[in-house]
C-alpha cells in the first residue's frame, strides 16, 4: 500500500451539537413502529440543533451518510429525501455511501468543510433504518420485515465486483486479524474465548446503564433466565454459540434502526453556543479492498499514524476510546493497534476490566457495537456522540471515571475504510 | 492512450489456466490480480506479465455460519487465507480440501506449500488454491 500525509486544518473546527434516536428494531415498539428515515434523520438533527441552541435557519450545508439506501431505503438521493424533516429545503447538502465507517467519514467532512471556509455551520447526519425493507408502491412507513437471507447477499455489495467477488477472496475478515493475534501472541481458542465473553459482560454493563443501546439486559439476568449463576458461564454455553471459529453470538452485532447527527463550527464561534466545544483536532484516513492482507489491522496502523502526525499527539494522550466493533475483537486489536493498550498484552487489561467503562483505560462506554446495536452508517456517528458526551462530562451513570480531555476513534467499515479523528475539549 | 481491458484478459487467461499480473515499470512489484497502476510505490505504469502459481499459505480461516460465501455454497471444504505467490504478491484467497478437521493440525505446519484450482464456474472461470501434498494429511 501507499502512504499518506495528513496537514493541519486551515482553521480549528469544534462540535458544538448532538443528537441521537436510540438504537433499536422499531417494529418491536408500538411508540416507535412506522418511523421513517427522515423521521429519524430529523428528530437528530433538530436535537442536535436544540443541543447547540441553534434553528435550521442557521445551518449552512448538511451531509447525510447511510450505508446502504438503495437497499434500505429504496432511495438514490436520500440527503434530499430527508431535508425538509429538519427545515433545510432549498440549502446545499450532499449524501455518501462508505458502508459502517459512513458516520465517521461523515464528520471528517463536515469538519474538512468548515476547516476549509466554505460554510460555517454544518450539520452532518448518518441513518440507517436496518431491520426491515421497504415495500414496491408503498409509502415508507410501511415496511416488511428482513432476514439473513436479505442481508448476507447484500453484503457482497462491500467488495470489488472484479475480483474480490468472484475469487472468493473477500469473506476472511470476522476472524482474520484475531486470529493473526492469536499466533503472534500464542494464546489458546480458550484464552481467546474468554477475552471475547469478557469483553461482552463488561460491554453490557456499559449498555445497561445507556437508555440509547439497544440489548440491556445484564448477562447476570440472561443466565439466572436459565438456571445458571455465572454470567461467564452463561457466555461460553451453548446458549451463546459459536458463529464463526473464534466468534460467537454476542460477538456479533445486532442490527438497529437508528440515526445520529453533530454539528460544527470554527473553534473561534464554538464559544456562543450552548455546550462545551469538543474540538476535532485531526482525522486519519486509509482504506484497503477486502482482498488485501490483514485489511483492517494495516488501514489502523495508517489512520493512526497519520493522526498522530499531524496532531503531535501520541497513545499517552489518548483518555478515551471508542472502537466500531461490530466484529467484538476489533476493540482489542484496534486499542493496541492505536498504542491505546500495550501490543500483545491488551487482552490481560480486559480480563482485569481496565477496559470497561469504569475501568482506567475505558473503550466504548456506550455498551459497544455488541450491545449498542448496529445501524450500519449511523453507528459511526453515535460513537462521536458518545464521544462528545464523555468529553463534556454527561453521560451520566456510565461516565467513564477518568476525567477524559482526549478522545480517540477508530472509525472502521466495509470496504475496508478506516477514519480515526482525534477529539479535545477545548480549555 | 487506449483504454486497455484488464479484467477480461485475467479471466481468459484463467480459463486457458494462466495466471496473469501486471509489473510496474519503476519498482518491478506486482499487480495480482492485475490493475493498470502500481499499488506498491504509487507509479502509473504497469505492464503484463504472467505468474507461476506457486506459493505459500499463511493463514487458515475457516468458514462457517456467518462467514460463507454465497458464490460458492456448492463447495464442500474450504477455508480462506493468506496466499503469498512466489513473485511477491499477497492477497486473501479461497483455499479448496481444508476441513475442522484436518485444520488445527495443518495450522501448526504453516506455511504450507499451494498451487492453483482454476474451477470453472456458469460463463467463467475463477482461481483458488489447494494445498500441495501434505505428509501425514489427508
Ligand atoms: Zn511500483
Amino acid at each position: 500500500m501507499v502512504e499518506g500525509k495528513l496537514g493541519r486544518f486551515s482553521r480549528s473546527v469544534s462540535v458544538i451539537g448532538i443528537g441521537a434516536t436510540p438504537f433499536c428494531i422499531i417494529d418491536d415498539d408500538p411508540e416507535m413502529k412506522g418511523l421513517t428515515e427522515g423521521e429519524f434523520f430529523g428528530h437528530a438533527a433538530l436535537m442536535a440543533m436544540a443541543d447547540a441552541g441553534l434553528e435550521p435557519r442557521d445551518i449552512d450545508y448538511f451531509y447525510h451518510g447511510a450505508a446502504n439506501p438503495k437497499f434500505f431505503n429504496f432511495a438514490a438521493t436520500p440527503n434530499m429525501q430527508v431535508a425538509e424533516w429538519f427545515g433545510m429545503r432549498g440549502k446545499g447538502s450532499v449524501h455518501h455511501s462508505e458502508a459502517c465507517c459512513s458516520g465517521y467519514v461523515g464528520l471528517e467532512e463536515a469538519v474538512k468543510d468548515v476547516a476549509s471556509g466554505a460554510h460555517d455551520i454544518v450539520l452532518s447526519g448518518c441513518v440507517e433504518m436496518a431491520c426491515g425493507l421497504p415495500v414496491t408502491h408503498k409509502p415508507a412507513h410501511i415496511r416488511k420485515p428482513i432476514s439473513l437471507e436479505d442481508v448476507l447477499p447484500d453484503l457482497e455489495a462491500i467488495m470489488d465486483r472484479a475480483y474480490t467477488r468472484a475469487l472468493g477472496a473477500g469473506h476472511i475478515g470476522q476472524d482474520d486479524w484475531i486470529d493473526l493475534y492469536r499466533n503472534e501472541y500464542h494464546l489458546t481458542e480458550e484464552q481467546i474465548d474468554e477475552v471475547l465473553n469478557k469483553m461482552s459482560y463488561d460491554g453490557r454493563r456499559a449498555a445497561a446503564l445507556n437508555p440509547l443501546a439497544m440489548l440491556r439486559t445484564p448477562f447476570e439476568e440472561l443466565a439466572k433466565n436459565v438456571g445458571m449463576d455465572d454470567p461467564m458461564e452463561y457466555l461460553r454455553s451453548s446458549y451463546n454459540p459459536k458463529t464463526t471459529q473464534y466468534l460467537r453470538g454476542t460477538g456479533n452485532a445486532p442490527s438497529a434502526d437508528g440515526a445520529a447527527c453533530v454539528i460544527v463550527c470554527p473553534t473561534e464561534m464554538a464559544h456562543k453556543f450552548k455546550q462545551k466545544p469538543i474540538e476535532v483536532l485531526g482525522i486519519g484516513a486509509s482504506c484497503l479492498e477486502l482482498m488485501q492482507p490483514h485489511n483492517e489491522k494495516e488501514i489502523t496502523k495508517e489512520a493512526a499514524r497519520q493522526v498522530y502526525e499531524a496532531t503531535g499527539l501520541s497513545p499517552d494522550d489518548i483518555d478515551l476510546l471508542l472502537v466500531n466493533d461490530f466484529v467484538l475483537p476489533s476493540q482489542l486489536l484496534a486499542a493496541e493497534e492505536v498504542g491505546y493498550l500495550p501490543k500483545g498484552e491488551g487482552w490481560k487489561w480486559v480480563m482485569e476490566g481496565r477496559t470497561a467503562f469504569d475501568g482506567d483505560r475505558p473503550i466504548n462506554p456506550h455498551g459497544g457495537r455488541t450491545s449498542y446495536g448496529h445501524a450500519y452508517g449511523a453507528s459511526g456517528m453515535a460513537d462521536v456522540y458518545e464521544a462528545v458526551l464523555q468529553l463534556r462530562g454527561q453521560a451520566g451513570p456510565r461516565q467513564v471515571k477518568n476525567n477524559p480531555k482526549t478522545a480517540m476513534l477508530r472509525g472502521f467499515g466495509g470496504g475496508q475504510n478506516c477514519r480515526i479523528p482525534i477529539l479535545r475539549t477545548v480549555d | 492512450m487506449k483504454i486497455e481491458k484488464v479484467v477480461e484478459k485475467f479471466y481468459d487467461g484463467l480459463a486457458e489456466h494462466k495466471l496473469y499480473g501486471r509489473k510496474c515499470k519503476e519498482c518491478g512489484a506486482i499487480e495480482f490480480p492485475p490493475k493498470y497502476a502500481c499499488n506498491t510505490c504509487g507509479y502509473h505504469e504497469t505492464e503484463w506479465t504472467e505468474l507461476s502459481g506457486k506459493g505459500k499459505l499463511h493463514s487458515i480461516i475457516l468458514a462457517s455460519t456467518l462467514n460463507k460465501d454465497p458464490w460458492n455454497s456448492e463447495l464442500k471444504n474450504y477455508s480462506y487465507g493468506l496466499v503469498e505467490l512466489e513473485e511477491g504478491v499477497k492477497f486473501n484467497a479461497t483455499i479448496l480440501g481444508i476441513r475442522r478437521k484436518n485444520a488445527k493440525k495443518l495450522r501448526e505446519m504453516l506455511p504450507l506449500p499451494i498451487h492453483p484450482v482454476f474451477y470453472e464456474k456458469e460463463g467463467f472461470t475463477t482461481l483458488f488454491f489447494e494445498l500441495d501434498e501434505v505428509e501425514g494429511i489427508e
